[in-house]
């Protein structure tokens, strides 16, 4: 008796959902066992008994000798949607591991491509894929971690300082030294007017680009017609990457949140990307009691442990013609996908991706969620479709951006020696002309609620976009070229001002108070008139502006309670300012770490985010 | 719709220049209104002054018209009318926002018209934009705040709060006093709110009945009126704080901007008035508390068909009665000063944008037409009668220069004594006060012949003139405002006895000044 009989024998798939199993399987190529665990007709559990009961026995694989020149005959892609791999030949048999020893078409690729009977071990599917990703799997990783420094090595953050760059960086540290050596007073009152002068602009342009975004907030991009217009049937296959590394408490949730998602099931290809070292989320995934929707794949060991390079490696697998990604805690609203498809229909063909707004399920959980909830709302909901009414790069956000995979591929897809991978793909796409849009959805994450891994966080971001404005900035000129005069300075206002302005903040702070406590008259020295009234400009109206924008921000989402903790923003940014402190300090030593954030430190029950 | 906007830029820089003529005929006939003299002459401190500008830069008040004014002393030519032709711009700038907010709600041409000859004719628009004053800034940041809030009631962005609270930063940046108007929105909010929920019930008293009855709504309702006032007060409070601070650090005063005559010019307007109303043995019109409303629907009569425009809505009825309120308010806490023309002529704009943006859904578009035509004939009277027998001296000048194009003689003195300053031997020093001197200030061409307040050795010339100037200024009795000044007649007898070696010789005198040379 086949499995498949046997999982119906058993009860625990019905005929009709055999028929649908057949039907994909004939669709998209994938064995029946793998459409049936990864689709959610059967948990594992409940095959792991069936099989059992049979009397099938599953046997550990992992430690199991192999031949690298069996495993070369096949191609990973085939043992991975068929859940087996052939390990050695030993006594004239080709030893295979099976997730199902009754496929018969894997059985028969065996027979002809090696000329041998299979001596079929049966294995749980996800050591199959475990195993079959580790030992074929390495053109592929190989692939994701060197692919876009081989094609576009300019693009890539491989290096961090370009010779021109640390030749600039030094000259200018030089003049500055010999400039206060040989006149303190002038380089410094120098140096006050060029960040005078930075901050006036940078409060103004974030004020205009604020106010701008702010404009819109009443703009559908998607409307409730549009999405009733959208027909099932001609829904395109949508893949979701969901990157993760010891999640495990995550993986129920996540579980629940994607069953939410409001897209038939069979037009989903759900990537759940587990490192290889990750046993914990592993065995998270080996013990739900319940059906998954999604496809694990596991990625191979290869420095950096990034999770661009997990993204670039399961965008090998991926069949759909639309892709996300997700974190694992991320609650997306319920017709997100849809709304996308449905812009995406809209407009031209020179968008790309399509970014969702960000926001926070647990913002009233502690202090640093209230402020992390007003840093995205703000962020999220006025600056980014102002920088899109302007027509500047859109730094992606980590989450919910959705690419059309085959131009995403061209673009050379994520860089996995960067951190903020996603800022600097967004840079990518503009300079080479496609366009970027928001949607009028929301992604609901987890936000960080405990400090030091909040810093940590942060520490990666601001290092990100440190590296993404190294990267970008290696011939400036070109890339004024690129983006244009509008997107240039965006550029260097948003990705290359925001870790400056965190650097030099504590500095300025600093001044102000001693200014202030030790009543230090001389510095009055440094300041003239013109560049001290400038200076009072910036401290006061820069922090009441700031300060605005994130209440703006918090009204139009009527999160009515946390607008008066704007006012703590001034301390925020301390905090800013020591990540980005930390950030700069790994950017010279270990640009590529990554800096894992804890998730699922809240305590906050998160209910699923359903569209009414 | 793109060519009427490129009509309406184009009638807008017609009328620029219409004012600017008219701004600089009249200048050059000799009117100059206090306010614009004043600017000029804290931009001729910043600009050539030694000593501490950063205070005359910082605290001069009110501080966007002094910056707008600044924006233009670029050159030594337009230095003197650098006032007027900032109100100028901005007259034009408010006609070009009414014009545009009025092409894009009623597209009829008739209301472009009756805009155009309010604003070619009208003598109060001709006053805010030829007099170099801060009227024209007051009424486009007024316009600003009072439009926003009425496209909040429509849509109910935070976009459209967000901007009508920065008018307000602006306006009270522009005039202080209208730091009074956050009062009575107090109320109003409230209502703006019980209007925003999301209820069955129409009438705004049942809604509030509901709202408050029901926890959850009430919990609503506050949270929400509570954000609308941070959103719509927060800003200005906290700017007014910092800016107190400022005042508090750099001139040891909080309320310095507002109090001091050297910060300041509506220190000695309002002294002026306060003589006028106290003393004068003229019988003045009383502008007693209940005549000031009425005072205004016979200046401006069109604001009563912007208040039957919008009768049906309670908030909206509140919001266009908030500036009647301000306004009595104004007159109860300054009882001794008059009302300038600026705060007839909020009610002007006020019922311009209130017509232009309900027009459209009036169904008897010929009486409503008929009515507004009549009464802006009424109004270009009535504008002329207000100035013409205003309590204020400034503003019947203006009026008279205007139509009689007569010279205007008020600042010949000064002009002369500046004159003979100019013309004082290179390298000389006068010491002059600019709390009452600035007029005289304005017309110097060198400002560095010129000891003053803002700078540190002032008040060792103060001590000791013989030492640091060759000439005192000093005001006379017959002065107005020679109270005001340390430099008045009473210094002479107080400096001789500090220093009796010390001789004085008078060298210039005119009605309200002595200029003195000093002898060791």
């Amino acid at each position: 008796m086949s499995i498949p009989e046997l999982l119906v024998n058993d009860g625990f798939i019905s005929w009709q959902d055999r028929e649908k199993i057949n039907d994909l399987s004939a669709k998209t190529g994938q064995s029946f066992i793998k459409i049936a665990l990864s689709f959610g007709y059967i948990s594992r559990k409940n095959y792991d008994r069936s099989l059992s009961n049979a009397g099938y026995v599953f046997r550990e694989i992992r430690e199991l000798a192999y031949d690298p020149e069996v495993i070369a005959k096949t191609e990973l892609k085939f043992a991975d949607q068929h859940l087996a791999l052939p390990l050695r030949i030993e006594n004239g048999k080709v030893i295979t591991v099976m997730a199902d020893p009754s496929n018969q078409l894997f059985i028969d690729f065996i027979r002809f491509t090696y000329d041998c009977e299979p001596e079929i071990i049966l294995a749980s599917d996800l050591d199959v894929t475990w195993l079959s990703h580790k030992l074929a799997g390495d053109k592929y990783v190989k692939s994701a971690v060197f692919e876009l420094l081989n094609r576009d090595p300019a693009s890539s953050a491989f290096i961090t300082f370009s010779t021109g760059q640390l030749a600039f960086l030094f000259i200018l540290l030089g003049l500055v030294t010999i400039g206060l050596v040989v006149s303190f007073k002038n380089t410094s009152i120098i140096i006050n007017i060029l960040i005078s002068t930075f901050f006036l602009v940078a409060i103004l342009f974030k004020l205009f680009l604020a106010l701008t975004g702010s404009r819109f907030e009443l703009h559908q991009a998607v409307t409730r017609e549009d999405l009733r217009e959208l027909k099932e049937d001609e829904l395109p296959i949508y893949t979701i990457l969901l990157p993760v590394y010891k999640e495990d408490k995550l993986i129920k949730k996540l579980i629940w949140n994607l069953q939410a998602l409001d897209y038939p099931r069979e037009k989903l290809d759900i990537k759940l990307l587990i490192e290889e070292d990750d046993d914990k989320t592993l065995n998270a995934v080996r013990n739900l009691d319940f059906p998954a929707i999604f496809e694990v794949v596991v990625v191979p060991f290869h420095m950096p442990k990034t999770k661009p390079k997990a993204c670039n490696y399961g965008l090998h697998f991926a069949r759909g013609k639309y892709l996300t990604i997700y974190d694992a805690e991320d609650i997306p609203d319920t017709d997100q996908l849809k709304k996308v498809v449905s812009m995406f229909g809209k407009l031209p063909s020179n968008y790309i991706c399509i970014q969702s707004a960000l926001n926070y399920f647990n913002r009233n959980e502690n202090f640093l969620t209230r402020m992390f909830t007003l840093e995205y709302s703000y962020w999220f909901d006025y600056m980014l479709p102002g920088l899109d009414t302007l027509d500047i790069p859109i730094p992606l956000g980590g989450t919910s951006n959705h690419f059309k995979l085959d131009s995403l591929v061209e673009l050379g897809a994520w860089d996995p020696f960067n951190v903020t991978e996603d800022a600097d793909l967004g840079l990518r796409a503009y300079a080479k002309g496609y366009k970027i849009a928001v949607v009028n959805s929301t992604t609901y994450e987890e936000a960080n609620n405990e400090p030091i891994n909040w810093i940590r966080q942060r520490s990666r971001w601001i290092k990100g976009y440190m590296q993404t404005y190294l990267v970008h900035m290696r011939n400036p000129v070109a890339l004024w070229r690129k983006l244009g005069w509008k997107g240039f300075l965006g550029f260097n206002f948003f990705i290359g001002a925001t870790p400056l302005t965190f650097l030099v903040y504590p500095f300025l702070l600093a001044i102000f108070i001693s200014y202030l406590v030790f009543d230090l008259s001389t510095i009055r020295t440094l300041f003239p008139d013109w560049i001290l009234f400038m200076s009072i400009f910036n401290l006061m109206v820069g922090n009441i502006l700031m300060i605005y924008i994130n209440m703006m921000a918090v009204f139009k989402r009527r999160y009515y309670e946390l607008i008066l903790f704007s006012i703590a923003n001034p301390v925020y940014w301390l905090m800013h300012s020591i990540s980005a402190f930390k950030g700069l300090y790994q950017l010279i030593v270990k640009p590529f770490y990554w800096e894992k954030t804890e998730h699922g430190l809240s305590k906050v029950n998160s209910p699923t985010n359903i569209v009414k | 719709m793109r060519n009427q906007s490129k009509y309406l830029l184009l009638i807008t820089i017609l009328l620029a220049i219409y004012y600017l003529v008219c701004g600089i005929y009249l200048n050059h006939l000799g009117y100059f209104s206090q306010e614009a003299m004043f600017y000029v002459e804290k931009s001729k401190i910043v600009v050539d002054g030694l000593g501490n500008r950063l205070k005359v830069m910082g605290l001069t008040a009110p501080i966007i018209p002094f910056y707008t004014s600044f924006l233009f002393s670029f050159s030594k030519y337009t230095a003197m009318i650098a006032p007027i032709i900032a109100s100028s711009l901005c007259t034009a700038i408010l006609f070009f926002m009414i014009g545009s907010a009025l092409l894009k709600r009623a597209k009829d041409d008739f209301y472009l018209l009756v805009l155009l000859i309010i604003f070619l004719f009208h003598p109060g628009i001709l006053y805010a934009a030829c007099s170099g004053k801060s009227i024209a800034l007051v009424l486009v940041f007024f316009f600003m705040f009072f439009f926003n809030l009425l496209k909040f009631y429509r849509s109910n962005t935070t976009f459209h709060v967000s901007i009508a609270s920065i008018s307000l930063v602006l306006l009270i940046f522009c005039d202080y006093k209208f730091i009074w108007l956050t009062l009575f929105f107090i109320p109003l909010v409230l209502s703006i709110t019980v209007k925003s929920l999301n209820l069955g019930e129409q009438e705004s008293i049942f809604r509030l009945f509901i709202s408050f009855n029901n926890p959850s709504l009430r919990r609503k309702l506050i949270n929400k009126t509570f954000a609308l006032y941070i959103i719509l007060f927060v800003l200005p409070l906290a700017c007014i704080i910092c800016y107190k601070l400022l005042n508090l650090t750099h001139a040891q005063d909080l309320n310095y901007f507002s109090e001091s005559p050297y910060a300041t010019w509506t220190v000695l307007a309002d002294k002026l008035s306060f003589d006028q109303l106290s003393t004068s043995t003229v019988y003045q019109i009383p502008e007693t508390s209940i005549l000031i409303s009425a005072r205004i629907l016979l200046f401006c009569p069109l604001i009563l068909v912007a208040i039957y425009m919008f009768r049906n809505s309670t908030y909206q009825i509140l919001t266009l009665l908030t500036p009647f309120a301000f306004v009595e308010f104004l007159h109860i806490k300054y009882e001794k000063v008059f009302l300038v023309n600026e705060y007839y002529m909020i009610f002007l704009v006020l019922a311009l944008l209130c017509i232009f943006y309900k027009a459209q859904t009036i169904k008897n578009q010929t009486l409503l037409k008929t009515i507004v035509g009549l009464l802006t004939l009424v109004q270009l009277y009535t504008g002329y009668i207000f100035l013409k027998n205003s309590s204020i001296t400034e503003e019947r000048n203006f009026i008279t220069v205007l139509l009689n194009r007569t010279p205007d003689t008020h600042q010949d003195q000064n002009r002369e004594l500046a004159d003979y300053i100019n013309h004082l031997p290179d390298g000389s020093h006068v010491l002059v006060d600019d709390a009452i001197a600035f007029p005289i200030v304005t017309f110097s061409k060198d400002i560095r012949k010129l000891t003053l307040p803002y700078q540190g050795a002032y008040l060792s010339a103060i001590e000791s003139p013989d030492k640091y100037d060759d000439y005192v200024l000093l005001a006379t009795p017959k002065n107005e405002v020679t109270g005001f000044t340390q430099l008045n007649d009473k210094y002479v007898p107080v400096v001789k006895k500090a220093n009796s070696a010390l001789k004085l010789h008078r060298v210039y005198e005119t009605d309200d000044w002595i200029l003195y040379k000093v002898f060791d």
